[in-house]
């Protein structure tokens, strides 16, 4: 078979995989499906990062989001309810207003994109990322770096400090 | 470490004392725990007074971009790091003696107060979009914090989730749009996008691209400053933060966003064929207009609304938006005169925003209330609080000879000086709907009856001489007006690259 | 021939999804969620971008970050959500009502 036919099915396969399950995660009715939906959106994503040829931008988002974000999502679901209330049910607020303005937003963009010349200035050859991406931390993007740190720290604390027990 | 690092380091002092200050405070909180609330307050304090200290020198450094053109170090960011450093200090100054915060632990505070303000001079100085992206979430997410930090109260926790929701979305936004300004232009450098917009990127169908993506980023900015369409939390998250919080984002964020978007619009996406002291939009954008029509409608919408409020933090919610609409006028005159306007009426809600919400801590500590109606007969129990309190009310009014008259006068002035006499009428119009319900609160402390029973409130030493530091501004101002002209006339130059 | 507008045809729909997931849903956890979604929409953009209009890493690295901003994000929004429970017992947001004023 021609490798870029099969390169095609397979992009169809997890772009298809990744926009069906966002649309479970937000049109389930069930908490627990729409979490582990979002599982299989962060990993299509990932898939999407392999494809652009992204490595180290593919290895992050599986250790940080699904490792990380999902695990503590499925913890704020699992502590928000009681524990015998294994149904889980979500209502929603007017689901048609809500419909027609993610059909207009979606309408616009992909109107918008599909006409728009974009800047290019070639194509980025598929070479592995990560000590390129490594040299710039240090370089152009030490500022960014640095401030993230701090940024972390005070969301550490924060965080933290939301949810400490009150001590009586 | 390269060279041009370090060098860049020799004008990033406040910044890296801020940082410092923060670690410390942190420390202080673990490991002093008996001094703990005394040492970390001092350490804060001496903190932001220190980044002020270092702040002055750098007035008059020459222009640069710091950091390989993250940062950029102009009279404008080192006008806005002055300004908002002194906010802070004087928030800080106002937290311990707040009834609402006094039941927590404050130590956690004075570091988020710290992290917020070195997010704010970041935000404010950013000419990369992803320096501005970052900035802007650390102060956003630093604020979500301080909002919900009476963990016990329930309004506060809901305030906290209003805002975290609504941010979230509001800034989530602004990113897809700053990705379809990188799509446009391959970069993300505010001088390389207007260079790439000036020479034909916005040409044909992009056009529209382009307008979709500015109006996406004007998501962020607008939610940041509480312009209408993006004003929904404010008037919550105001009412259900602790009070000193309230004042805090009434003025220092609102300040900070202003400074991005006067960076990002003026110097992100003008042309660069312009002079230097008047700029035109790049062609597809009609920004004046789009910048008017939000101007007219945030001043409109906070007003209107302002007159139904009985609780005086929503009242000052409400007001603060309206302001804000009056500070877009400023913006929305693309010229020099425009950007110093914004900056005076920035300096003179300082003062006559934070006076005001610092007498309703005053009062709230004594009557535990915020309704207009506790506020009835004030007059006989503190004549002190009722006097700064209208003096503020009056200034924020826009009454001559207080500092609010100046803010606007500079305002509305830039406007007709630019062939939109109709806009700054309008503006004034606004103002005088505004008389209405700051008079209200006015007629309730003077006029109407009902103090008797009440004992008379005392003010602590500390109290009474924040209350003077507000209003001592707020009258004298115009004594020291040529002073603040020159100030800010000479702080409007930004970095162009 | 995969190319540019597909990635972002992709992003286009996540971004969509998010935003009718923000704006339908009451609990505040599948509300999340929604902008998990929109934030991975901008993420995709920002790494197609990177490989065909920059020609370069710099996009991948405005990827990290908003991963590092909305990891950070998800955390604080979540121990508000836990501190809102603990109150409340309940993360609806009709449940959010008190500061109607």
């Amino acid at each position: 078979m021609d490798p870029t036919t099969v390169a095609q099915v397979i992009f169809y396969f997890f772009a298809v995989l990744t926009v069906a399950s966002a649309a479970i995660v937000v049109f389930s009715n069930s908490l627990i499906y729409s979490a582990f939906a979002l599982l299989f959106t962060f990993f299509g994503v990932a898939s999407l990062y392999v494809f652009l040829g992204a490595d180290f931008l593919a290895a992050t988002q599986l250790v940080i989001y699904v490792g990380g974000i999902l695990i503590l999502l499925l913890f704020g679901v699992m502590l928000t309810h009681k524990l015998y209330d294994l149904d889980l049910k979500t209502e929603t607020y007017q689901f048609f207003p809500g419909f027609l303005v993610m059909a207009a937003v979606f309408l616009t963009l992909t109107g918008v994109i599909s006409k728009t010349q974009w800047f290019s200035r070639g194509e980025r050859p598929p070479n592995p990322t990560t000590s390129e991406i490594g040299r710039l931390f240090m370089k152009e993007y030490i500022l960014p770096f640095e401030v993230a740190s701090v940024f972390l720290l005070i969301a550490l604390i924060g965080a933290a400090m939301i949810v400490r027990r009150r001590r009586s | 470490m390269n060279p041009e690092i370090l060098q860049d380091l020799e004008s990033f002092f406040p910044e890296i004392v801020l940082t410092l200050a923060l670690l410390a405070v942190v420390l202080a909180d673990i490991a002093l725990p008996k001094l703990r609330t005394r040492a970390t307050f001092l350490v804060a304090a001496v903190g932001l007074l220190a980044a002020l200290c270092f702040t002055i020198p750098l007035f008059g450094a020459p222009e640069k971009a710091l950091f390989y053109n993250m940062v950029a170090l102009d009279r404008l960011a080192v006008f806005f790091k002055g300004f908002l450093v002194l906010a802070s200090f004087l928030v800080l100054l106002a937290a311990p003696g707040s009834k609402e915060l006094s039941g927590s632990h404050l130590g956690e505070f004075y570091a988020l107060l710290l992290g917020v303000t070195l997010g704010m001079l970041l935000l404010a100085s950013s000419v990369d979009m992803l320096m501005l992206y970052l900035s802007l979430e650390m102060v956003s997410l630093t604020s979500y914090i301080m909002v919900g930090y009476v963990r016990h109260d329930r309004q506060s926790n809901e305030a906290s989730l209003k805002y975290i929701l609504f941010g979230a979305v509001s800034t989530g936004s602004m990113l897809y749009g700053i990705t379809l300004l990188f799509g446009l232009t391959g970069s993300t450098k505010m001088p390389a996008i207007r260079e790439a917009l000036s020479s034909g990127g916005a040409s044909g169908g992009n056009g529209m691209t382009l307008l979709v993506a500015t109006a996406l980023i004007l998501a962020g900015f607008g939610f940041k400053t509480a312009a209408v369409p993006f004003h929904f939390w404010c008037p919550d998250v105001y009412t259900g933060a602790p009070t000193p919080v309230t004042a805090f984002l009434s003025v220092a964020p609102k300040a900070a966003g202003f400074a991005t978007l006067i960076r990002f619009f003026f110097s992100g996406l003008s042309d660069t064929t312009t002079s230097a002291s008047q700029w035109s939009a790049s062609g597809a954008l009609n920004w004046t207009s789009l910048v008017i029509a939000v101007s007219i409608i945030t001043m409109t919408l906070g007003n209107i609304a302002a007159l139904r409020q009985d609780n005086l933090k929503r009242l000052l919610a409400y007001s603060s938006i309206a302001h804000a609409g009056y500070m877009l006028m400023g913006a929305a005159v693309l010229s020099r005169e425009g950007v110093q306007s914004v900056l005076i009426y920035l300096i003179t809600y300082l003062f006559m925003n934070l006076g005001a919400f610092l007498v309703v801590i005053e009062i709230f500590n004594q009557t535990n209330s915020f309704n207009v109606n506790d506020y009835r007969g004030l007059y006989r129990r503190s004549p002190f609080l009722t006097i700064a309190m209208t003096i503020f009310l009056l200034s924020l009014m826009g009454i001559p000879p207080f500092a609010g008259f100046f803010g606007k006068l500079f305002v509305f002035a830039a406007a007709v000086n630019h062939n939109l006499a109709w806009f700054a009428v309008i503006g004034a119009l606004n103002s005088v709907i505004g008389v209405y319900y700051y008079a209200r609160v006015i007629k309730a402390m003077i006029i109407e009856g009902g103090g008797e029973e009440g004992a008379g409130i005392k003010l602590t030493r500390k109290s009474q001489a924040l209350v003077w530091i507000m209003l001592l501004p707020t009258v004298g101002m115009m004594l020291f007006w040529d002073r603040i002209q020159a100030l800010t006339g000479r702080s409007w130059k930004f970095f162009v690259g | 021939m995969i190319g540019l507008s597909h990635y972002l045809f992709v992003s286009a729909a996540l971004f969509s999804l998010g935003v009718m997931g923000v704006l339908t849903r009451k609990n505040a956890v599948n509300v999340l969620m929604g902008i998990e979604l929109i934030l991975n929409s901008a993420n995709i953009n920002l790494v197609a971008f990177s490989k065909y209009s920059a020609a370069s890493v710099d996009g991948q690295i405005f990827a990290v970050f908003v991963i590092i901003i909305a990891a950070a994000e998800a955390a604080v929004a979540l121990a508000i959500v836990l501190s809102m429970y603990r109150i409340v017992k309940s993360v609806n947001l009709d449940q959010a009502d008190t500061l109607k004023g």
